[in-house]
């Protein structure tokens, strides 16, 4: 239900056990993967700084490197580290300072992957077969973007919009891993519908969209112990996946047994391309190779400025329209302050996703335009979309020239009156939210009380409180045992 | 208005962060480093500082690195190079109607043909480590023994290498579509679209006739919200210094020059935007000298023409301005000044305890 992509790739990771970890950070190219993708940039400057340190260091002496009024920054990415299992803490104790340190395994880790070299072929082994010629990366961001909005065709088709996709429609394991993923499901007519899960998905930009689907994929192969297959070393090949470089070819005989038989469902999702003569070799996709970057997959920065480059040179060497890189555009609704909604698209994937909460009015070879009402945010409520949900696909997908603009004037992306509007028509038939959490109550004395509510505060999970009655709610439970734990042993 | 409306208000800002583009200025003065070579040699310095642009690039995707070599007598990119956008293309596409050659970035096209990589590194690593190496080694191979007549290097030209590659940066990122953007008013407050950053590696001394070249450099910089970070291993800096101090960087002497991976991951690691949360090391005392416009002696006092604010170490001759052709008075200077005795004060008996007398100049030099 939330709108950040790394949020739910957090919740996987965060029920890992400890050990788990272990294992995952044996492989550097997860330890670089998890460091980049999951921190907040003020605990990767933690770990940098720590990562060659030769011995653990006091706490107090990192509160020192703060300054006083990023303490509640500085606080949550500590919690954050603890819960990726990045760092160790010592317990407190009397006659020493609680001291903090990088797992060994982390650390050892990550400086490989920084300083190179160990045995570990964790970045991937490289084919050394001849490539075929016709596989460059413009290639292989169709081949990615084909498969992924047929998936995408997929869930929306189940609206009733009827879908002009010139696919045949996704893989049958890829249709019965969303039907196992609740995102649709049959109904008693015989046909599929979508649930809410399943818009919720359709919203999400695409980043988010893939960690979904192999998140599903995982937990699916988990929980059937006949597959064999181990669902953390998936997850440590996908991250290393991630590190894979665009455009060049991988050696699948380099892969264990195990993880050769992933790839055909990969092949299923668009993240990798197998060529049909040469089986040994494999291409990641921009799909797979941006699994680690945050934001977009399709409109990272980097890309803007290939994009900027590229189309530089296509005009200068009059190649007329530029293909490739420019030509996956996602970024391309503007909505203006008086609710009018223009998209630059002629893709029917993304205007029967923009049909589900606008009411369409013109459409022109490569825009539609319309706006947005009362009857229409209704509409899409009662479908079971939120609120959330639209804004945070308007944003995702908000035009390059509303991030300009809001860039230079310091003003939000999207005019805050049609924020506030949508949210205000959804409020009208529900007045309430639920968060599910774990009440704090009974404690022993005012302060007992006080500390732990600036603790669960501090670390980011209050959600209320009321310090007359000494209750209060927050909605994870599991450091604020941990420190009630310590505060018993300490007294 | 605001204060009657006390509804919850939702705005959806962009959260991704700026990329951040980190330029690596290296002092790669041959002598230099000769002094230096028992702590450690340059080959040494390389792979520590590689290993602090992975940790750089490591942080996101979306960040960039630039590495530059200030030699004796020019500045040379040792990445990202030009020689490999133009080895792809015919030199004339190499290089594009504003006379500017393409650089080549990993990030943006990869080139099948490089197949040299491991697969113990990550791929951008490889490169960059490669391009760095092959560069230097082909820059140290063209130095000649005419060269090494310099003692000095030339660090301005390396500075605003390094400033015109965030430059591009930024144009490239803020225009991406041209026709759009020339419709929105430039805000100067805003944020600019790439974090800068600026490393300087220094081992020499600073070079009195680079003055005003790298003063126009720190100040462009200051402007453009790039910070100048500099860590000295050998030499005296005076410029450097100052340049830390303009743009709100970060001066770090280094005692002991083998510790330079040390400095360069705790010292140097947080970019501009952790920088607001982090206390980042101060440099206790500036040395603010500067050179003067007639000799480029490095001085502490000197003459400054009332007109254009030209420095000169001397009074300049028929006391014309040097710059600006001013005629300057210099009033009696050089008359001795007379001495009169010391009027015989009565000892004022001082109420509220403040010893300090009143000395007339109570107010300290103003800061540049």
């Amino acid at each position: 239900m939330s709108n950040n992509p790394s949020l739910h790739l957090a919740e996987y990771l965060e029920r890992l056990p400890g050990t788990t970890f272990k294992k995952l950070y044996q492989q550097p190219s997860t330890a670089f993967a998890i460091f980049r993708r999951m921190l907040p940039h003020l605990a990767k400057t933690f770990v940098m700084r720590m990562l060659f340190m030769p011995h653990p260091m006091t706490l107090n002496d990192l509160d020192v490197w703060v300054k006083p009024e990023a303490k509640r920054n500085k606080d949550q990415s500590l919690s954050i580290l603890r819960g990726l299992h990045i760092v160790q803490i010592s317990a407190p104790s009397k006659e020493k300072p609680q001291e903090i340190q990088l797992m060994s395994n982390f650390k050892r880790s990550l400086r490989l992957a920084l300083t190179g070299g160990g045995n570990h072929n964790s970045f991937g082994v490289p084919s050394s077969l001849l490539i075929p010629p016709e596989i460059d990366l413009q290639f292989l961001d169709r081949y990615a973007r084909k498969k992924w909005e047929d998936v995408l065709h997929f869930v929306v088709s189940s609206v009733g919009y009827k879908s002009v996709g010139d696919g045949s429609g996704p893989n049958k394991g890829v249709k019965e891993l969303l039907i196992a993923g609740r995102l649709v499901d049959r109904r008693p007519s015989g046909g599929l519908g979508i649930t809410q899960a399943g818009f919720t998905f359709l919203l999400q930009e695409a980043n988010a969209q893939v960690w979904t689907l192999l998140l599903l994929w995982l937990d699916v192969l988990g929980n059937n112990k006949g597959s064999g297959l181990d669902p953390v070393d998936m997850l440590s090949f996908l991250f290393m996946l991630a590190s894979l470089e665009l455009g060049r070819a991988y050696d699948t005989n380099a892969l264990t047994e195990e993880r050769r038989n992933m790839l055909p469902s990969l092949v299923d999702f668009g993240l990798i391309y197998i060529p049909q003569h040469k089986r040994s070799m494999f291409f990641p996709t921009r799909l797979a190779t941006t699994l680690t970057s945050g934001g977009n997959s399709l409109r990272t920065i980097s890309e803007g400025v290939t994009a900027a480059t590229q189309s530089a040179q296509a005009s200068q060497q009059s190649l007329g329209p530029l293909s490739g890189g420019g030509e996956q555009q996602s970024g391309s609704v503007v909505i203006e302050t008086n609710y009018r909604l223009y998209a630059y698209t002629q893709s029917a994937l993304q205007i029967a996703v923009l049909a589900l909460f606008a009411k369409l009015n013109m459409r022109f070879p490569d825009m539609v335009a319309g706006r947005l009402s009362r009857a229409s945010i209704r509409q899409a409520i009662n479908f079971g979309i939120t609120a959330d949900q639209i804004i945070s696909y308007l944003a995702a997908h908000a035009h390059e020239q509303m991030h300009r603009t809001a860039a230079l004037t310091n003003k939000p992306v999207l005019p805050p009156t049609v924020v506030d509007q949508i949210r205000l028509w959804q409020l009208e038939n529900e007045r309430m939210k639920t968060t599910s959490g774990f009440l704090f109550r009974d404690f022993t004395d005012d302060k007992d009380y006080l500390d732990t509510a600036r603790f669960s505060e501090e670390i980011g999970v209050l959600v209320w409180r009321n310090d007359h009655a000494r209750m209060f709610f927050a909605n994870k439970h599991e450091q604020i045992k941990d420190f009630l734990k310590t505060r018993k042993r300490a007294e | 208005m605001d204060a009657v409306d006390v509804s919850e208000h939702y705005e959806v800002t962009s959260v991704d962060s700026p990329p951040s583009l980190l330029s690596i200025v290296i002092d790669t003065n041959p002598r230099a480093w000769a002094a230096l070579e028992s702590r450690l040699s340059l080959s040494q310095a390389l792979s520590n500082i590689l290993v602090f642009v992975n940790a750089h690039l490591a942080f996101s995707n979306t960040n960039q690195v630039a590495v530059i070599a200030a030699h004796v007598n020019r500045a040379v990119w040792l990445y990202p190079t030009a020689a490999a956008a133009a080895a792809q293309k015919p030199p004339a596409a190499a290089r594009d109607h504003s006379g500017d050659v393409q650089m080549q970035d990993v990030s943006a096209e990869t080139n099948n043909s490089s197949s040299s990589a491991s697969a113990n590194k990550y791929p951008q690593f490889a490169q960059i480590e490669s391009s760095v190496f092959s560069s230097i080694q082909s820059l140290m191979a063209e130095t000649t023994v005419q060269d090494l007549d310099q003692y000095t290097t030339q660090l301005s030209g390396a500075l605003t290498l390094a400033l015109c590659r965030i430059n591009k940066a930024s144009q490239a990122l803020s225009s991406s579509d041209t026709t759009l953007s020339n419709a929105a008013p430039v805000n100067s407050t805003a944020p600019p679209p790439v974090k800068g950053r600026i490393v300087v590696i220094s081992v020499s001394d600073s070079e009195p006739s680079q003055y005003i070249p790298t003063m126009n450099a720190v100040f462009a910089a200051a402007h453009n919200q790039v910070a100048i970070d500099t860590i000295a291993l050998a030499g005296d800096s005076t410029f450097l210094q100052q340049a830390c101090f303009n743009t709100n960087g970060i001066f770090l002497k280094a005692s002991n020059p083998q510790g330079l991976l040390t400095y360069l991951m705790f010292g140097l690691i947080p970019d501009t935007e952790a920088r607001e949360s982090i206390i980042t090391p101060a440099h206790d005392t500036v040395d603010f000298r500067t050179a003067c416009f007639c000799h480029g002696k490095v001085i502490d006092t000197g003459f400054v023409c009332s007109v254009c604010l030209s420095i000169f170490c001397e009074p300049p001759e028929n006391a014309e301005c040097l710059t600006c052709g001013t005629v300057l008075a210099l009033g009696n200077y050089g008359a001795k000044p007379a001495v009169l005795p010391r009027k015989k004060k009565k000892k004022k008996k001082i109420a509220n305890g403040s010893g300090r007398e009143e000395t007339g100049s109570a107010t300290g030099t103003p800061k540049p």
